[in-house]
This record gives C-alpha cells, sequence and structure tokens, in this order.
C-alpha cells in the first residue's frame, strides 16, 4: 500500500486548497493574501486554490490576532476542516499577537488556540514571503528538508549585518 | 470678530462662563470646561439654538477620583465644540443624550461597557463594543484594570492535533 500513500500525499501537495480566515486583521495581511492568489503572484502555479468553505480546504490560512470575540469561531472552522489538515498564520499579529499582545480584547496570536504548521511575519507579509512560507510548508509535508534561505546580496542586508 | 469668538462669547455671556473655562485652542476648536450640572443646558443650547448638529463622538477619561467626559459636537462649517465635564467616579451617572442624538447610543453604550457609567435613559439592548461572556463589573479603560483579570474567563479549547 506504500504506493497508494505516495500517490495521496502526491495529490495533496498538488492541490493544496486553502480557506482564509480573518481572526481580527486590520485588513492588511488579507489584502497581501489576496494579491498573493491574483495571476501578478500566480500561487496557483503551486495547486493552491481558494474555497469558500473549511469543509473543502486542507489549509487554514489565517491573519491577524485572535480577538476574544472569534477564538472559539476560529476552533470552530478549525474542526470543521478534514484531517490532515494544516495552519498558516500570515503576519507578525497571527504569529505572536503582535502590537495588540495583552489587549482586553485580543488572546494572542494564532498558535495560542490551534496548532499552527507555518509562520510567516511581516506587517503585513509581502506575497513573496507567503509563496515562500507555503512552498516551504508543502516541502515538508513531503517529508524533504526546506531549501536554504538564498542569501539576498542587497545593500541593505549589508548594512544590517 | 471671528467665528470662535462669537460662539465663546454667546456661551460666556448667557452662561455666564469666565474666560479660562472656555478656550479656543486654534482656529474651528471651542472647548469648555463646565460641572456637569449645568451640562444638559449648554449641550442643549448648543445643539438647538447654535446649529452644533452633529454629535462627533464621546470620549472618556479615567481621571482617579472623577471621569472624565468630552462631548464633541460639530457645526456644518467644520467647527468643532468640545464640551468637558466630570462626574464622580464613586458614582458614575449620567443622563442619556439619546433624545437629542439617538445615534449617540453607541457612544453611550461604550461609556457602560468600558469606562462602567450609569447611563439613565440608556434602552436595554445588547452590550457593546466587549466580546461575550465578558465578565461584568470589569471595565477594561478603568485604571485600576489589570489584564490579569480576565485569567481563566476565556479558557483555551481542546483541539485536535495536526493530522
Amino acid at each position: 500500500m506504500k504506493w497508494l500513500q505516495k500517490l495521496i500525499t502526491w495529490a495533496r501537495i498538488k492541490s493544496p486548497w486553502i480557506i482564509h480566515f480573518n481572526t481580527g486583521a486590520c485588513n492588511a495581511c488579507d489584502i497581501e493574501i489576496v494579491a498573493a492568489l491574483t495571476p501578478r503572484y500566480d500561487i496557483e502555479r503551486f495547486g493552491i486554490l481558494l474555497k469558500g468553505t473549511p469543509r473543502h480546504a486542507d489549509v487554514l490560512v489565517c491573519s491577524g490576532p485572535v480577538t476574544r470575540q472569534i477564538q472559539d469561531r476560529l476552533v470552530r472552522v478549525y474542526e470543521q476542516m478534514p484531517e490532515p489538515k494544516f495552519v498558516v498564520a500570515v503576519g507578525t499579529c497571527a504569529c505572536s499577537g503582535g502590537v495588540f499582545k495583552g489587549c482586553y480584547n485580543v488572546q494572542g496570536g494564532i498558535d495560542s488556540m490551534i496548532p499552527v504548521s507555518a509562520y510567516i511575519p511581516g506587517c503585513p507579509a509581502r506575497p513573496e514571503a507567503i509563496i515562500d512560507g507555503v512552498v516551504k510548508l508543502l516541502t515538508s509535508l513531503q517529508g524533504a528538508k526546506p531549501a536554504p534561505a538564498i542569501p539576498v546580496n542587497t545593500p541593505e542586508a549589508a548594512t544590517h549585518d | 470678530m471671528t467665528n470662535e469668538e462669537k460662539i465663546k462669547k454667546e456661551l460666556a455671556e448667557r452662561f455666564g462662563f469666565s474666560t479660562e473655562q472656555i478656550c479656543v485652542g486654534r482656529e474651528r476648536r471651542v472647548c469648555i470646561e463646565l460641572p456637569y450640572d449645568q451640562f444638559r443646558r449648554v449641550f442643549e443650547h448648543a445643539v438647538k439654538n447654535m446649529a452644533f448638529r452633529h454629535l462627533c463622538t464621546i470620549t472618556g477619561l479615567d481621571e482617579g477620583a472623577s471621569l472624565a467626559l468630552i462631548y464633541h459636537v460639530a457645526h456644518a462649517d467644520g467647527t468643532v465644540l468640545s464640551l468637558k465635564t466630570r462626574i464622580p467616579t464613586a458614582t458614575p451617572v449620567l443622563q442619556t443624550i439619546l433624545d437629542i442624538f439617538p445615534g449617540g447610543l453607541i457612544y453611550e453604550r461604550e461609556l457602560v461597557d468600558l469606562l462602567g457609567v450609569r447611563v439613565d435613559g440608556l434602552p436595554e439592548g445588547h452590550r457593546y463594543p466587549l466580546p461575550e461572556g465578558w465578565p461584568t463589573g470589569q471595565h477594561p479603560l478603568r485604571k485600576d484594570w489589570k489584564a490579569e483579570m480576565l485569567d481563566g474567563v476565556y479558557p483555551k479549547k481542546e483541539v485536535k492535533s495536526n493530522g
């Protein structure tokens, strides 16, 4: 049955369907996620397709800190997804709560409620960063190590070293 | 005489405010500090006779022994009149202004939820803007409120791990 398992893994990696869920974002990360889905960045070349319901999705793409009003809804959306499922936290707020950490109406990052598979920092995370994070997640699903980060030789990078 | 000076003069003459009580911060900005028992009369006069027909918002401040409330009303020409009044924190009771501005409902609900003001005349309804399950008696914009007071109120739900 090994070949069947291989086939299933192959099929999953070649067409991960995603659902986008805003857990309290300021809309900046949402715009970047939508931009990543447009033909300009063309995330569909990895077989990624935006779905309208968590029941059809393999990957939950969350943006924003988890507000107390939405925390139970986030768990409900997550539980509706079929196994195996993966969560991608897009943006600094989704990763850790960001500047909203400790607010009276904010629970924290996405991982304060549900397990997260990939963190994509940035305020907002650029479409390139989102694509990079998603590809790293897909590579890790194949059992392979993600490719090491390519050193960027820009004047900016040089001054920050 | 500039428009702001006219407003200042009219309020000073009509209600006997001193010049320290009324300040013109800059062009088109007039502020008055007044005791709460005078507030209603001045507010009604400004809205009904001086054409400040738009309620921008109500600001609430916790100053320790007192809660300060700033009612910002605007004129069609862009002038904003800010009426600042204070009520004691121990007995934070306000009269509603919904008879003048029905749209002030959400601002008054915010005062109730976030600062713990009691607003007489506010109709029954949903709470706003704090989330469901928020403990009664906690008001996050009070200075003595601490985030630790919420510990255990919103328990983390158990979820299935990744497949």
